[in-house]
């Protein structure tokens, strides 16, 4: 029965998507910005309901109503929202201003003109203040939303990757935070002693590892160059000596008996769970941690952010922090384009992004939200992320899946000692390859 | 001559309800799938492009394809096999009228009724490397089974969703032989014991032959089911590890989900369906004659 409503799936959107085979939309279509012009009729969101919830953009859009009475906004979204929208956009009927979640394909959107170049709206003015829409934002940060010089996305909030410790659990212990990866193996031997797992980690979902040690190692060893260069499938980044020894570093890890007994087999909640609960003394993660687990945290735990240990003796930068990203988009076929853009812009303005770092205790991609009085969990991701020389983020995800899907299902093998790590960098390399000679896979630079 | 259109057109207005829904949902939708199957196309708008057989010749050079195929397979014989054996046995063991069998046939029967993504769920949880029930069993019996963990160790993940699937498959089947062993009169019981046939003669040469009728379906039913399972892997496993419970239709849910191949997870549905119409069509074949319609007349 699943297979058949599988099939229907398939060919009801086949259906949709039917009438019009071959055709490509010739002209792209722009914006340009009408601030202050009368915004009126109907305006669709659609959102990702995800840890952040969608309460605040409904909130937003009421705000934004009462200064444009004749707009009338409906915010609505799930979980799983993406699902929903695919067919949307198929069938070119999608809403006004979208965030799908991660589970969209928004490059696709892209590449198939489905989404409009965001890049004259940001040059007209901010929502708050002087200077354009532009100048609100971090430009590196800006820039993920890039393809070919053209601003297909906007970012929100932004989400930064490292580790974390409990430091009421650390202190009680005499334990130091390991800045390098040898004070990392000095202290998992110590928390290993007192009979605690020194790291848990989400192996259901192994893409939570390449972000957390695989990639950040590489950065490490090789600089930001190497990481970058194997997203640009440079011939041999993947299985570069950088990559090579930063999976080396996992293998000992694991040798070691560092890692927590079946974490391999752990959901991200279930790992998260083990160290909330003190079974575990570290787990790399994102920043939205303390938000999807504040309701399963144990009272007395407490949770702090660090940079993954830095490898002794890299060439890298030990200040760069793995950033992300989950984008705002305004479909080509939306019908009320100018109204999107101008709610998005306002929810962008300063204030209201600092009203979104307060009340969702996450960082934003609007320049100057983290000033002033911070939420706890955050003050140590602010602060590493301002002192830091270099941001960069995990790209080929989205652009390169059947990539992605490989190295996590090599991360398995690796971990569970079927294949070396030579053998995985290898395996990675020739699913680079793949994806590299495939005429048909449009190819994006970092 | 008008009484026979009239009982056509009253045949027709019952039909056409049914017949309809049945072209419109699945029909027609199968039928695009065919079509889709050769083209490129990412879902996302109208734009596709008509590509012949390419997603068939991908198809069939693609390793985990053949991978899922032979996993499909290999659950097919193992899960079915099983299935049917303890589908016969407890149906054998609950054969009567007494409260105590049919309250053992109502507990066989409760698994089946749950969604296969809460069996899933439920197996999921009690498989946990920390805290699950059969996994601390399995433990202390001295099966290294808390790391990796049962559904990420490529020596136990297949035969968990093997497990998993026989459990939740059970109950009907056990239900339906104890409707076949019903069927078989009690004049052939009496007869065969009067000619010294008790036990394991009897079973295989009586009652396992007139089983016929429901063992074509048990084997039909499992077929599909078997073929199609998606649910138990996507939640348990995720294909995983390493393709090791890859799916030939968790395979054509990724080509969709993380891929957006359309065109290609159109070529591999129409893969599945032929290969379930072939697999039934053999079985329907195999089990044309009635092997007793001989001894009966």
């Amino acid at each position: 029965m699943k297979f058949v409503v599988a099939l229907a799936s398939i060919a009801l959107a086949a259906g949709l998507a039917g009438c019009n085979s071959g055709s490509t939309p010739e002209a792209k279509e722009t914006t340009t910005p009408t601030a202050g012009g009368k915004l009126t009729g109907a305006l669709e969101v659609q959102a990702f309901q995800g840890g952040y919830g969608i309460d605040f953009y409904q909130a937003s859009a009421k705000e934004f109503e009462k200064q444009h009475p004749d707009l009338k906004i409906t915010v609505e979204g799930g979980p799983r929202v993406w699902e929903s929208l695919t067919p949307r956009f198929a069938n070119g009927n999608p809403p006004d201003l979208t965030f799908p979640g991660w589970g969209m394909k928004h490059w696709d959107l892209a590449e198939e003109d489905q989404l409009v170049d965001l890049g004259p709206a940001l040059d007209g003015k901010a929502a708050e203040g002087e200077g354009t829409w532009r100048d609100t934002f971090d430009p590196q940060i800006l820039a993920l939303g890039q393809l070919k010089g053209v601003q297909y996305t906007l970012p929100y909030y932004v989400m930064i990757y490292g580790w974390w410790y409990d430091p009421e659990v650390f202190k009680k212990n005499g334990w130091t935070v390991p800045k390098t990866y040898s004070e990392l193996l000095a202290l998992s031997d110590k928390i290993k002693k007192k009979g605690m797992a020194p790291i848990t980690f989400q192996g259901k979902y192994p893409y939570y590892m390449i972000d957390g040690m695989l990639l950040p190692w590489a950065q490490s060893i090789g600089g930001i160059d190497a990481v970058n260069a194997a997203q640009n499938l440079e011939e041999g980044a993947w299985n570069s000596p950088a990559m090579l020894q930063a999976t080396e570093r996992i293998v000992e890890l694991k040798q070691k008996g560092f890692f927590q007994e079946g974490a391999t087999s752990m959901s991200h909640t279930e790992a998260q769970q083990e160290f909330v609960q003190g079974k575990a003394a570290m787990v790399p993660c994102g920043s939205w941690l303390f938000s999807e687990m504040k309701k399963t945290m144990p009272a007395t735990a407490k949770m702090e952010y660090f940079l993954p240990p830095f490898i002794d003796g890299g060439k890298g930068d030990p200040t760069a922090v793995l950033i992300g990203i989950e984008p705002w988009m305004v479909p080509t076929e939306a019908k009320n384009k100018e109204a999107a853009i101008e709610l998005f812009k306002y929810m962008t303005s300063l204030s209201v992004a600092k009203k979104f770092v307060q009340e969702k205790g996450t960082l934003m991609a609007i320049k100057g939200s983290d000033h002033g009085e911070l939420p706890d969990v955050l003050k140590v991701p602010s602060k590493t992320l301002r002192e830091s020389k270099a941001v960069y983020s995990v790209q080929f995800r989205h652009w390169y899946p059947t990539l992605s899907t490989e190295l996590e299902n090599g991360l398995t093998s690796l971990l569970n000692g079927q294949i070396s790590a030579k053998e995985f960098c290898d395996r990675a390399e020739a699913a680079a390859d793949k994806v590299r000679k495939d005429p048909n896979i449009t190819k994006h630079k970092v | 001559m008008r009484n026979t259109k009239g009982r056509n057109a009253f045949i027709f207005a019952f039909l056409s309800p049914a017949v309809l829904i049945y072209a419109v949902f699945l029909v027609w939708p199968l039928l695009q799938s065919f079509q889709m199957s050769m083209y490129r196309w990412r879902g996302v708008s109208r734009n596709r492009k008509f590509i012949g057989a390419e997603n068939f010749n991908n198809l069939f050079q693609d390793p985990v394809f053949w991978k899922s195929l032979q996993n499909t397979g290999t659950l097919l014989v193992v899960a079915g096999i099983a299935t049917i054996a303890l589908g016969v046995l407890l149906a054998h063991l609950t054969d009567g009228d007494g409260a105590v069998r049919k309250f053992a046939r109502a507990i066989y029967l409760f698994p089946q009724v749950i969604s296969l993504v809460a069996v899933a769920l439920i197996w999921q949880f009690q498989l946990n490397p920390k805290y699950g029930l059969v996994t601390d069993m399995l433990f202390r019996l001295g099966l290294p089974v808390r790391d990796p963990g049962i559904v990420r160790d490529p020596r136990y993940a297949f035969s968990a969703i093997a497990v998993a699937f026989v459990w939740h498959a059970l109950g009907f089947f056990v239900l339906l032989f104890s409707a076949g062993l019903k069927q078989i009169s009690g004049e052939i019981k009496e007869a065969s014991a009067l000619d010294g046939s008790e036990g394991w003669h009897r079973f295989r040469h009586v009652t396992w032959p007139l089983l016929w009728s429901v063992k074509r379906t048990a084997i039909t039913y499992l077929l599909i089911h078997i073929l199609t399972v998606f649910a138990l892997v996507f939640v348990m496993t995720e294909g995983g590890p390493d393709r090791g419970t890859e799916t030939i239709v968790s395979y054509l849910y990724e080509q969709i989900a993380k891929n957006g191949q359309y065109g290609y997870a159109s070529a591999l549905a129409v893969v599945v369906f032929g290969v379930s119409m072939m697999a039934s069509l053999a079985v329907l074949a195999y089990f044309r004659k009635d092997p007793t319609a001989g001894a009966r007349a």
